[in-house]
């Protein structure tokens, strides 16, 4: 399926990448920075003082004192974006690049974004030719919520980038062994961005299934000893990844009385293991051509994969086991969030299965998730089994190539948004947890605006004097319409949009979804605070982390003299972010300050957001200094 | 050959998200029509009326509009037995949960906002045990506990409802044990204001509230604080009350509980027609580990429901 794709075709990409980074640099001046930003901001900057260190003092930088200070903080996710946010920062501080200093620390992610369009354009180009790829670039930035993540430092759209790209490195490596040392680097460099990542092998091998019994002919002579090495070609690698993982990872981090070193030497066992193993069968079995039978891609993975994790990674270079569990365990035994969902406050597992499924058709444009699921029908025959294929859909317009293309994409989408479905998974709660199923789904969208721009052309009277790419344009633009509207309606409230499907914000409220996370809306109350408190005064911030308000400041949004304060009673204002378990904020305040009555109310689409509460001891001062004012004699 | 039609769908579902959406904008409230609506309801408030949101999203707006005529227990009420009249401002075809199954004694339509009123029948209340806290005798094991004025302290997220700065303190060490009005939210995640009464072990915390005219029964409701009780792993708790010593019933609040209501009879033949004694209020627990009790009570007239 892989079509010739050209310099011309990545000068498309580098366009639209670029174009996406521009606008996110313009858009992100407005919207304020969430809680986890600001822990990143954090940890940048201790990132930043150790590669200053590296730079004027090597041997001291490299003592594990000196990579525990400088990488310690927020050790539960890996560095490289976070390093990433670092170096911009370090940049801006040397020649002033970015007009504000949020955006030093968030440049990293929205090249994230940038780069990821292009990579979606590349990819559904090859797979489906370039006018589904040129609508699925465009349909996965114009999702309000990937907007919104992609203006952010942190890690969300990097993660959907790293992941769509091993996808990419290894779809690629099916067909050429290259891409498989590629797919390799490239995974180690996802394993280092986020730890979505470890689960990537797993879908990948699912994928591998499927072509290995589509190239079965490559497998000897039909018989018995064909399926003997089949069988082999397809449990052979999840064997030696399984053991491989087993002994290199998780004994080393689940048993740690087992000595590491015999158990990292038992992990470079499987793999080679597996090559002999496969290359005698296959001789036994007459396949000259063995060679396609072998999962180039994943094993280069399982081989480069964690050892670029950990050299990318300071903090893991010493004591290598006991930090690697830890890095673990927080995950394995992650926390939940809070989330509304159909007006209840999930705290707990099970979260409804149907979670993820419904807060994608709330929140990614209506068309866009119509196309999507058109496309994956259109294509549904090349999704099927090879061998059930020939049984139950033998003739069909759809069809698979060597490399199972459709089912790569389809298990892309589909994986992350199962794995959030499953009783057992915490509760993240945010789209952000699936976000990386998106870019396959604006893939589909992309295969389904080609049929609909085709139906289209088809039923144009041939009369029209008009270019044979207009009507595919117009096609496109009416398609784009809705989500670009939505896109640009979202900004600066992101996680607090919902579309049409929902009924809107107010929709949304009304089946008492959630509203919002991470306390950014903050960002869209500067103006406010600026007027109300000309002569300075304190916040109480509720769930606005300290950096994201000193950023507000930093970027010019809030006079330094408008202070964010920990002291509920002693504030002049307190702020209450309106989501569910939310509440509570606000019912402290109602008995800290004897009244219900918020002086302001920051609205979304006449929904609250924020609740703006004034001391009233405040209040009564500046009405005690209003009225003096009023009665002071005239000079 | 030709693509089918059905593909053809996809763009009308195009125009139908973008018409949609610029219909979903035309319905949004304005803080002008909030404005207008509220004015309604001020016009013809009367003391004993209390007003909501509904839907209760929209409750920030209406506090907006109108919180200076709420205090802390309309806004954050026991039941809506004591008030008179029940106003609501609607938007969106929503009704107040807490309205009468009934039709409403007053409808207007004032721009998008309908202004709703229900007419109520409120109990006769003798006393509330919320507006007399201060005066409580509180003790912890027989030992008094300090009343004490200062700041409010807490605030923030899972951190508990606020420790007010005038409370009955019963431990220094265990700051938790103190006992005064705050508000606190419910299983549904409702205010209630409410006296905290954190029981402690072995000893009982009691508030004996002393002189209280008697009425025919007390109505007593508690619940507590949402994060201690949304799991179900913790015991129960359990409050007595007592009339000049003489137990009048208990309840146990089991965690899943929520909000919960007892109703006891404060007239004992034995004691005569006595209109005035001591009522004592304890609160305890096997386990009192976040047993974060927290319960508003009144004494009414008229026999129960």
């Amino acid at each position: 399926m892989s079509r010739a794709i050209g310099a011309r075709d990545h000068l498309v990409g580098l366009c639209i990448a670029a174009a996406y980074v521009a606008l996110l640099l313009v858009s992100s001046r407005e919207l304020g920075m969430n809680r986890d930003e600001g822990f990143y901001v954090v940890a940048a900057n201790r990132y930043a003082a150790w590669f200053e260190q590296l730079a004027n003092d090597p041997s001291t930088a490299m003592t594990p004192e000196a990579v525990h200070h400088g990488w310690e903080n927020n050790h539960e996710h890996p560095s490289l974006v976070k390093s990433v946010f670092a170096l911009t920062w370090m940049a801006q501080q040397r020649w002033e690049l970015f007009e504000m200093p949020s955006m030093a620390y968030r440049f990293g992610g929205m090249l994230s974004g940038g780069l990821l369009l292009w990579l979606i354009y590349i990819f559904g180009a090859r797979a489906y030719g370039r006018q589904a790829g040129f609508f699925a670039a465009f349909a996965f930035a114009l999702m309000p919520r990937v907007f919104y993540h992609s203006q952010l430092d942190c890690f969300d759209i990097p993660i959907a980038l790293a992941l769509t790209a091993v996808a990419y490195c290894w779809w690629r490596s099916l067909t050429d062994w290259r891409w498989a040392i590629i797919a390799g680097l490239v995974f180690g460099l996802a394993l280092e961005t986020k730890h979505n990542a470890w689960t990537l092998p797993a879908i990948l091998w699912v994928h591998w299934v499927f072509v290995a019994l589509g190239r079965r002919k490559a497998a000897g002579e039909a018989g018995p000893r064909r399926w003997v090495f089949l069988t082999l070609a397809i449990f052979g690698p999840l064997l030696a990844l399984g053991g491989t993982l087993y002994f290199g990872v998780l004994v080393p981090t689940l048993a740690p009385e087992v000595p590491l070193r015999g158990s990292v030497e038992l992990a470079l066992l499987p793999i080679p293991l597996y090559l002999v193993t496969i290359a005698l069968v296959g001789r036994w079995a007459r396949a000259p051509r063995w060679q396609r039978l072998v999962p180039w891609g994943l094993i280069a993975m399982a081989v480069m994969g964690p050892v670029i994790f950990v050299a990318l990674w300071p903090w893991m270079w010493f004591d290598t086991a006991a930090r690697f569990r830890e890095y673990a365990s927080f995950h394995l035994n992650h926390t939940h969030y809070n989330m509304a969902y159909f007006g209840e406050n999930y705290f707990a597992p099970p979260m409804p299965v149907g979670y993820p499924w419904v807060m994608t058709l709330f929140t990614v444009p209506l068309v866009t998730v119509a196309l999507a699921l058109a496309g994956i029908v259109a294509r549904a025959r090349a999704l099927l089994p090879p061998l059930l294929l020939e049984r139950l859909w033998p003739v069909g317009r759809a069809e698979p190539d060597s490399s199972r293309t459709d089912v790569l994409m389809f298990g892309m989408l589909l994986a992350p948004m199962v794995v959030i479905s499953m009783p057992w998974t915490p509760i993240f709660g945010g789209t952000k947890h699936w976000i990386t199923a998106y870019p396959f789904m604006a893939i589909f969208a992309g295969v389904a605006y080609v049929f609909v721009a085709r139906a289209v052309r088809e039923r144009l009277p041939g009369k029209i004097p008009a270019p044979r790419y207009v009507g595919s344009v117009g096609v496109a633009i009416v398609l784009m319409v809705a989500p670009a509207i939505e896109t640009h309606h979202s900004h600066p409230f992101g996680l607090s949009h919902y579309t049409y499907a929902a009924g809107g914000v107010p929709g949304a409220a009304d089946h008492g979804m959630n509203r919002q996370f991470w306390g950014f809306t903050t960002g869209s109350l500067t103006g406010w605070f600026t007027d109300e408190m000309p002569d300075g005064g304190s916040v109480w911030i509720c769930d606005t982390t300290w950096t994201a308000w000193q950023m507000l400041q930093d970027d010019g949004h809030l006079p330094e003299n408008i202070r964010a304060s920990g002291d509920l009673y002693g504030a002049d204002y307190a702020i209450v972010h309106h989501e569910h378990h939310f509440v509570e904020v606000d019912y402290q305040i109602w008995a800290a300050w004897g009244s219900v009555q918020p002086v302001h109310v920051l609205t979304y689409d006449g929904v609250p957001i924020i609740s703006v509460y004034e001391n009233p001891r405040r209040r009564a001062r500046r009405e005690r200094d209003a009225q003096g004012s009023r009665g002071s004699p005239v000079r | 050959m030709r693509r089918s039609p059905l593909w053809l769908i996809v763009l009308a579902i195009a125009v139908v998200e973008v018409v949609g959406h610029y219909v979903v904008q035309s319905r949004v409230v304005t803080d002008g029509q909030w404005h207008a609506a509220a004015e309604r309801v001020r016009a013809g408030w009367q003391a004993g009326d209390t007003v909501v949101a509904a839907p209760r999203w929209a409750d920030p707006l209406v506090r907006r509009e109108l919180g200076d005529l709420l205090s802390l227990s309309d806004a954050a009420p026991a039941d809506l037995d004591r008030h008179r009249r029940l106003w609501a401002l609607s938007i969106r075809g929503h009704r107040p949960d807490a309205a009468p199954d009934r039709p409403p004694d007053h409808d207007a339509q004032v721009g998008p906002i309908r202004v709703l009123r229900w007419d109520l029948e409120p109990e006769p209340v003798l006393y509330d045990f919320l507006a007399h806290v201060r005066e409580a005798r509180v003790t912890i094991a027989d030992r008094p506990c300090r009343w004490q004025s200062g700041r409010p302290r807490g605030g923030g997220l899972g951190q508990g409802p606020i420790q007010p700065g005038a409370r009955h303190q019963c431990d220094t060490r265990r700051s938790w044990l103190w006992v005064g009005a705050t508000v606190q939210e419910d299983l549904d995640l409702l205010p209630r204001h409410c006296i905290w009464q954190h029981p402690a072990a072995p000893e009982v915390i009691a508030a004996t509230f002393e002189d209280v005219p008697l009425g025919d029964r007390v109505v007593l409701a508690g619940d507590l604080y949402y994060e201690h009780e949304r799991m179900l792993e913790h015991g129960p708790v359990e409050v007595a009350v007592f009339l000049d010593g003489v137990p009048l019933g208990r309840m146990i609040h089991r965690d899943g509980d929520g909000w919960k209501q007892m109703q006891v009879s404060t007239r004992i033949p034995e004691r005569g027609d006595r209109e005035r004694g001591d009522l004592r209020i304890e609160v305890t627990a096997p386990d009192p580990d976040m047993r974060t009790f927290c319960w508003a009570g009144t004494v009414r007239e008229g026999d129960p429901e």
